[in-house]
């Protein structure tokens, strides 16, 4: 976190919070109150959906709850209204985490669908609410609830609880975003798999993000509840919520900690200065038509569009030094036994991509694993990290299954990858992804030091100069050396290289030969996946043939690549 | 090169410069492709050879500079209106539609309306250089295995009617026994008539198997000739060839 931006913004809070001493009149306390109000609906909603790409359409449903147990507990049960914000947070949070644990478990549920469901969650509780006796249909009133006097006036007071929950809930915006977690959801924006096999317990974050999110909507509802006085299902669950904060954090820029905040003020204002008389339907089309032109000519938002600008006009900071990572850690002595690849089967819909393979790759080795295209090479990959589970076998990592573990730990306990068809986070520049596989593999780093050493990898593979880089720069084979720094940013003590050196030349395999040397020397074991039959001879120290999902021979590189079953399902009969 | 080589061209590029935003990637390149030719494109990587022949498949805006194909100016025109004039590509990593079964992507290849009425015969011809697409119809294309995709990427690709082939990188992630199976299809779609530019990292490969061959580096053309004098140069054997200096 910046000290800088903790100091302005603690001045601002602080000049806010001394205005109710100009004693205005309560129309410009109001006024603010309503854009304190939107400003934590929307800076909530994008904790959630703004870094994770979650999109949620049930924005209005946290916020209904809240303001129900406000005006159920303080209009029916006579508790001071102070008293009950506590628990307007808590229910929504419950719920979310309740909804949560379900719905983030399914992969079908990503994407529109999420959205979809959530929208259809309101809609439910509205019912719900609707048909029980916590509203029944009248409504509730608040009326007799008594305004607590934290200011000298009650629109004083409304004023300032608003102002103290809009600071609190950006803070909590920017404390996340400069943390783990915040790292971990924009990973999970771009690429939810891959984050979670480069070790971001994706399924936790999520559930803590929904968590924050639904419980200031929640608190922001109970406030709500007793400025307008008066609640009833139809005027709080209807559209309204879902899609004002979408707008706004979309405007604003939701991939940044302010954006919400700045989109909420901007329309709120807007919306304020059309509403007295017959500007209402001007002030809408004018909302609207800045919404279209916004999203047409700067994706990005507001902020996002002013971030760039000023980025542009200034010096780029310098990069973080390249720092070498201390030296391994390594458990055991070399030709151990590291991994143990015990009777795995893997069968998509009965198709068997892999039946009963038994392997082990021993510390200190390149295990060349080679076969046919469909022969199950990339399968044993993705099984051995966790993204598969195989439908039976064991899979002993220095004696521990990691069979029944998530993905995230088979990461942490020191398995990385690179994928055959590079799978950067798009979003990030080439310097942040590979700053995250230090923050959430092997290694658990903080982000600084995490830098460094990515800084050191992108050296290593050539890539230092690109550090500010999107991936979508990049060519195919800059990708390809990105994919290499991300696994071993994470001190793997597997690395498992998917077809490395495909699409090379003759001369870079060459040098991409003496690089995957090096990373063995650093203490890395290597499972090496690959067709370039010259780099496998003079790499492997043994090697494994796949075909049709199973082992048809093992053994020295030479001898291997003699067997006549070897010749005649892989190598064909001219060699390349 | 003489002129009269030229304007006998099939396809012609003349000076042309593109960047990525303010990245160069190609400097003043001019080349050619004569009528039934097969002409490979070697040199390392970044050397521009995809982004060539995205431009000349009209995907990449062209900064300055003029592409000729048979004798028409085509810098203006875009992928579509290539495709309509019998062009089609096998584009890098194959860029296959994953969730359409291996039909529906052949039937993507012949959406240009010439190539509609040709269907049956066209697709006769991509199972007699790739039978097992025909055991393959129903499947999903993304579940098919890399050499299999890469099959239907040629099919596609052949699906259109193609006069002029661009081949990018068919050898990418393939079994070496594959490599030999892909090679010896283009080798035959040659012989039916169509000209074939070919980007290949194997350069050996590349050479093998062209009529003409460029060297590109750092966006630029650097050589041309035939390829087994290609292959006889030191810097060329050295750089591509993966021979080290001291053999």
């Amino acid at each position: 976190m910046n000290r800088q931006v903790l100091t302005v913004f603690a001045l601002v809070a602080a000049a806010l919070a001394c205005l109710p001493m100009l004693q205005l009149p309560a129309f410009y306390e109001s006024f603010l109150y309503l854009i304190f109000h939107w400003v934590v609906l929307a800076t909530s909603w994008n904790i959630l959906s703004g870094y994770s790409g979650y999109f949620s359409f049930g924005h209005g449903a946290f916020f209904g709850l809240g303001i129900y147990t406000t005006a159920v507990l303080s209009g029916k049960f006579d508790w001071p209204f102070l008293y009950t914000l506590p628990f307007a947070a808590l229910v929504p949070a419950l719920f979310g985490v309740g909804l949560g644990a379900i719905v983030f478990r399914l992969r079908s549920l990503r994407g529109e669908l999420f959205g979809l469901l959530t929208l259809a969650v309101t809609f439910v509780i509205a019912t719900i609410i609707l048909n029980t006796p916590i509203d029944g249909g009248p409504g509730v009133y608040l009326s007799a609830v008594p305004i607590p006097n934290l200011g000298p006036s009650p629109s004083a007071t409304f004023y300032l609880l608003a102002l103290a929950l809009a600071v609190l809930c950006v803070w909590v915006a920017y404390y996340i975003y400069c943390n783990r977690l915040g790292s971990g959801l924009f990973a999970i924006h771009d690429d939810e798999d891959v984050a979670e096999v480069q070790g971001v317990p994706t399924l936790r974050f999520k559930l803590q993000a929904l968590a924050i999110s639904c419980a200031f909507a929640g608190v922001a509802g109970g406030v709500h509840a007793l400025f307008v006085s008066y609640v009833t299902v139809s005027e709080v669950f209807n559209i309204v919520v879902p899609l004002n904060v979408v707008l706004m954090s979309v405007l604003g820029g939701s991939r940044h900690w302010l954006g919400p905040a700045v989109g909420a003020t901007a329309i709120t204002a807007l919306l304020y200065a059309f509403t007295a008389g017959d500007f209402a339907v001007v002030g809408r089309a004018t909302v609207g038509l800045t919404l279209v032109l916004v999203i047409l000519f700067m994706p990005e938002g507001i902020l996002g569009q002013i971030l760039k600008r000023w980025r542009r006009s200034q010096k780029p900071p310098a990069l973080p030094k390249p720092i070498a990572p201390a030296a391994m850690t390594i458990k055991g002595a070399a030709g151990e036994v590291l991994l143990q690849v015990d009777d795995v089967s893997m069968a998509f819909r009965g198709v068997k991509a892999l039946s009963h393979v038994s392997l082990e790759v021993r510390r200190g080795e390149i295990l060349g694993l080679v076969g046919p295209n469909g022969s199950g090479k990339s399968t044993m990959v993705n099984v051995i990290s966790g993204f598969y589970k195989p439908t039976g076998g064991r899979l002993l990592l220095d004696g521990t299954d990691l069979v029944p573990m998530p993905a995230h730990r088979a990461a942490r306990s020191g398995i990385a990858r690179t994928y055959q068809i590079p799978k950067p986070f798009t979003n990030l520049t080439v310097l942040e992804n590979a700053t995250l596989a230090g923050m959430f593999g092997g290694q658990q780093l903080s982000r600084k030091l995490a830098a460094h050493q990515a800084m050191y990898w992108l050296e290593f593979v050539g890539l230092a100069e690109r550090a500010r880089a999107l991936p979508s720069e990049l060519n195919l084979h800059q990708r390809k050396f990105l994919e290499l720094s991300r696994a071993l940013a994470s001190a793997p003590q597997l690395v498992m290289l998917d077809e490395v050196l495909a699409g090379l030349t003759p001369s870079e395999i060459n040098h991409a030969i003496a690089m995957v040397r090096e990373i063995r020397q650093r203490g890395s074991t290597i499972l090496f996946i690959e067709h370039n039959m010259r780099a496998v001879q003079e790499l492997c120290d043994r090697l494994i043939v796949l075909n049709y999902g199973q082992i048809i021979a093992s053994g020295l590189p030479k001898e291997v690549m003699q067997d006549p079953a070897v010749i005649n399902a892989y190598l064909g009969t001219s060699q390349s | 090169m003489t002129d009269t080589l030229h304007s006998e061209a099939l396809f012609r590029a003349e000076q042309v410069y593109v960047s990525y935003g303010d990245a160069p990637a190609l400097w003043d390149v001019s080349f050619h492709i004569q009528k039934g030719e097969l002409v490979s494109m070697v040199g390392p990587n970044g050397a521009g050879k995809t982004t060539l022949i995205n431009t000349v498949m009209r995907l990449l805006p062209v900064r300055s500079g003029r592409l000729m194909w048979r004798g028409e100016d085509v810098t203006s025109l875009n992928a579509t209106h290539m495709c309509n004039r019998d062009v089609s590509i096998v584009p890098e990593g194959r860029l296959l539609f994953g969730g359409m079964t291996v039909e529906e992507n052949l039937d993507m290849g012949s959406y240009r309306p010439m190539a509609r009425p040709l269907k049956e015969q066209t697709l006769e011809r991509v199972f007699a250089l790739f039978p097992i697409l025909k055991e393959r119809l129903w499947q999903q294309a993304g579940t098919l295995s890399g050499g299999q995709q890469q099959m239907v990427a040629f099919g596609r690709a052949l699906m259109a009617q193609p006069k002029l082939l661009l081949i990018d990188e068919p050898s990418l992630g393939l079994a070496p026994s594959v490599v030999e199976q892909v090679f010896e299809a283009i080798s035959e779609i040659h012989k039916s008539g169509v000209s074939i530019l070919l980007i290949e990292q194997n350069a050996a490969r590349a050479l093998a198997v062209a009529q003409r061959a460029y060297v590109m580096e750092g966006g630029r053309m650097v050589s041309m000739g035939d390829p087994k004098e290609l292959m006889r140069q030191p810097h060329i054997r050295q750089a591509y060839l993966g021979e080290a200096a001291h053999e």
